[in-house]
């Protein structure tokens, strides 16, 4: 999951700490825009060997490095289980 | 075309006023090397530096009335002058010379401000009453020519660039931390904004007033989209905008110098060249740029319309050299943050046209905003449809609108249309049209500690204009163009203050208030606006070569970041150095280094366009940081040779 977080603070210019926590949400702090979203959906399929639905990425719920990272863990449990 | 500048400030008397209107047109003498003139009065001082075009030998400025009560410096051209005069004349008013600048005065001093809804043309000017000691200030309805003015308690400074200030003794420059976070935000300055605290830009439109002691701005022109001529038919459309764009073109070649034309490559100015051919006795002067990188490079189509029409043509080759050489010097005539570095080739250019004797360019800026050319109008038709659209058209439509986008390619269409999806409703009140493109400002304003809400100034512009919650979506996308990017970025920091940098004047035949009101008539009422500029493109079908009629939107951009990674130049140190950064409190220095490290040092492929943009704001800060705030590196301020003083308390009024 490091990855992700590496993919983030590497794109996106941000480092995650104490005054950027992992929960913050990254459309509304200004951070990633619907381009970067579509580049990180594209590196999380591709690094994870997953698939979002439509419903998924456009749902609203991935918003934050914390929710990103619960969402690509149930999609790889759901992958291997 | 001109410069002028004025200091109203009643504690100095009119001698020790001499010496401080002469700093301040010094600063500004780029804008009109052929000569300097001031009117002093116990105080009050104001004077302008004149490019003579019209009547060159008699309109040495400020320009008095017969009675020597009304003075006016005045920059910019009426082009309907000569029909101005003519109905003067006939209400008894006699002329002494054929300069526009008396048509003005005498305009003025019949009708009052209400001579400024019968400008047609690019002007800003200051008129001194010596009998009320009324100041006015005025700008033209489209914002092409600039106006800044500072109130500090009783003295009142203007100036057609901001770094005539730099003279008055006392002014400091500071940078406005809540204006740069509403520029980054939105692209470009709204009307008002300067990005200096306790400057502003008189709005496109408006006049201003100081009467004892008193500042009152009027609103003369509003746009709007409901003024047109009744069009029937298409080829009655095609008629009218053949027959105003004719007109408007023969009015900008009021001239007594050669005027000559702007090739972009693409079709507006085509249109504007193939007009002025029509026009001219001689060889017409055609100059461009070109650009190694065939991402930026128009070169060929340039060269197709020069031979087509037969122009001696100039092609001005730029390289990441010129651009990170020239960009300070750039930035500094620009006087406002910038988010691309294409103004900086056309600094390079009007160097090119001034070196060839021409001072007096036509192009084609407004046909875009007029006649719908940008993407953005096809992008707000469809996102404002997109909940009555079946899903096949929703992806077609997306397919074709952005070609030359990589994420909007095949594999991405389906996240794409979701994410449309989320913008097919308003979320910010009244900015429906550029909510996709505020994303990207609204990263550039990372920039800032405290960015505060960059869209509230923006909000609140749209939530007071009388009738625009009354627009269709495509008016309100227009009207934004027309009140942000186009006066904020392509007259000025591309436009005008990038030409004026060596005295050359551009003129816009798109900005013709008949040509706009026309276009207001015509656009979307033949077509569904999804082929960009069609009336106007078909209006010239048969006049132009058809690759240049049917030529797909090509954006002039020029190398960004690229061309500073390149070039390393010095004055990186200012964007890359802890130092230099925290210097500017207002930055956030941490994030400012991380994005100049990135952008400097990975391939330009692997930099986004937003990083690109806000890497230009960055730079362009801090060097304005540098000229205006710290007042380092400033260039050599120049006053053209002194042809008029009046000093006004040496005589009485007649």
């Amino acid at each position: 999951m490091d990855k992700i977080r590496e993919f983030i603070e590497e794109q996106f210019l941000i480092e995650f700490d104490e005054s950027f926590p992992e929960t913050s949400d990254l459309f509304k702090e200004g951070v990633m825009d619907s381009f970067g979203y579509i580049q990180l959906i594209r590196f999380l399929e591709k690094e994870f060997d997953i698939k979002f639905t439509e419903q998924e990425i456009t749902g609203g719920v991935m918003v934050s490095l914390a929710q990103i990272e619960l969402a690509v863990e149930q999609k790889v449990a759901a992958r291997t289980g | 075309m001109c410069g002028i500048a004025g200091i109203v400030d009643p504690t100095q008397p009119a001698g020790a006023l001499s010496g401080r209107i002469e700093q301040m047109l010094a600063r500004i003498g780029h804008r009109g090397p052929d000569g300097a003139g001031y009117v002093v009065d116990d105080g009050f001082a104001m004077g302008t530096v004149r490019l003579a075009i019209l009547d060159p030998n008699a309109g040495a400025q400020p320009f008095g009335d017969e009675s020597g009560r009304y003075w006016l410096s005045y920059n910019g051209e009426i082009y309907n002058y000569l029909e101005l005069q003519r109905e003067l004349e006939e209400l008894g008013c006699r002329f002494t010379t054929h300069c526009d600048t008396e048509v003005v005065l005498k305009a003025w001093i019949t009708w009052g401000p209400d001579c400024l809804t019968r400008f047609n043309g690019g002007f800003a000017f200051a008129l001194y009453d010596r009998k009320t000691g009324d100041v006015f200030l005025a700008r033209d309805r489209f914002g092409k020519r600039p106006m800044f003015y500072a109130r500090q308690g009783e003295r009142l400074l203007f100036a057609s660039e901001m770094k005539a200030f730099l003279a008055v003794p006392g002014f400091e420059f500071e940078q406005d931390p809540a204006q740069l976070s509403s520029i980054l935000g939105q692209w470009t300055p709204l009307p008002d904004q300067t990005g200096f605290k306790n400057i502003e830009s008189l709005p496109m439109g408006q006049w201003l007033r100081l009467r004892g002691g008193e500042l009152t701005t009027r609103t003369y022109s509003q746009l709007r989209f409901d003024e047109g001529p009744d069009v029937a038919s298409e080829g009655q459309a095609l008629d009218a905008i053949r027959e105003r764009l004719t007109r408007a073109v023969e009015l900008r070649l009021r001239s007594d110098v050669e005027v000559g034309v702007y090739l972009s490559g693409g079709v507006d100015s085509a249109i504007v060249a193939r007009l002025a051919k029509d026009f001219a006795t001689k060889p017409l002067s055609t100059f461009s740029v070109e650009f190694d990188d065939a991402e930026f490079d128009e070169s060929a189509d340039q060269r197709l319309v020069s031979e087509h029409l037969g122009t001696r043509h100039h092609a001005q080759h730029i390289t990441h050299a010129d651009i990170a050489e020239k960009t300070p010097d750039a930035v500094f005539h620009a006087e406002v943050p910038a988010f691309r570095s294409a103004f900086v080739p056309m600094f390079i250019l009007s160097q090119r046209t001034q070196a060839e004797g021409i001072k007096v360019i036509l192009s084609g800026e407004g046909a875009d905003e007029a006649f719908l050319g940008y993407d953005l109008f096809k992008e707000t038709l469809l996102r404002e449809a997109w909940n009555e659209l079946p899903d096949d058209v929703r992806r077609a439509r997306i397919e074709t609108l952005y070609p030359h986008l990589a994420h909007y390619g095949p594999d991405d269409i389906a996240a794409v249309t979701g994410l449309y999806h989320q913008f097919s409703l308003e979320k910010m009140p009244g900015l429906f049209s550029h909510e996709l493109r505020f994303q990207n400002g609204r990263f550039s304003t990372r920039l800032l500690k405290e960015a505060g809400d960059p869209f509230e100034a923006i909000t609140a512009l749209v939530a007071s204009t009388e009738g625009y919650a009354g627009f269709s979506a495509v008016e309100k996308a227009q009207w934004l163009e027309y009140k942000t990017l186009l006066p904020g970025y392509l007259l000025s920091t591309q436009g005008e203050r990038m030409s004026l940098a060596h005295g050359v004047e551009n003129r816009c035949p798109f900005l013709d208030p008949d040509v706009f009101a026309l276009a207001t008539s015509v656009n979307l009422k033949f077509d569904d606006g999804f082929v960009e500029k069609r009336l106007l493109r078909e209006a010239f079908r048969d006049r132009l070569p058809e690759r240049i009629v049917d030529k797909r939107k090509f954006p002039y951009r020029a190398p960004d970041a690229a061309a500073f990674a390149a070039k390393r130049p010095d004055y990186l140190d200012l964007v890359l150095s802890e130092a230099e950064l925290s210097a500017m409190p207002f930055v956030n220095a941490k994030f400012a280094q991380k994005l100049a490290n990135k952008v400097l040092s990975k391939p330009a492929g692997e930099i986004s366009t937003k990083e690109n943009q806000t890497f230009l704001y960055l730079l362009s800060i801090c060097l304005l940081n540098r000229s205006f705030v710290r007042r380092e590196a400033l260039p050599e301020a120049k006053l053209p040779r002194v042809e008029k003083v009046v000093n006004l308390t040496e005589g009485a009024l007649t």
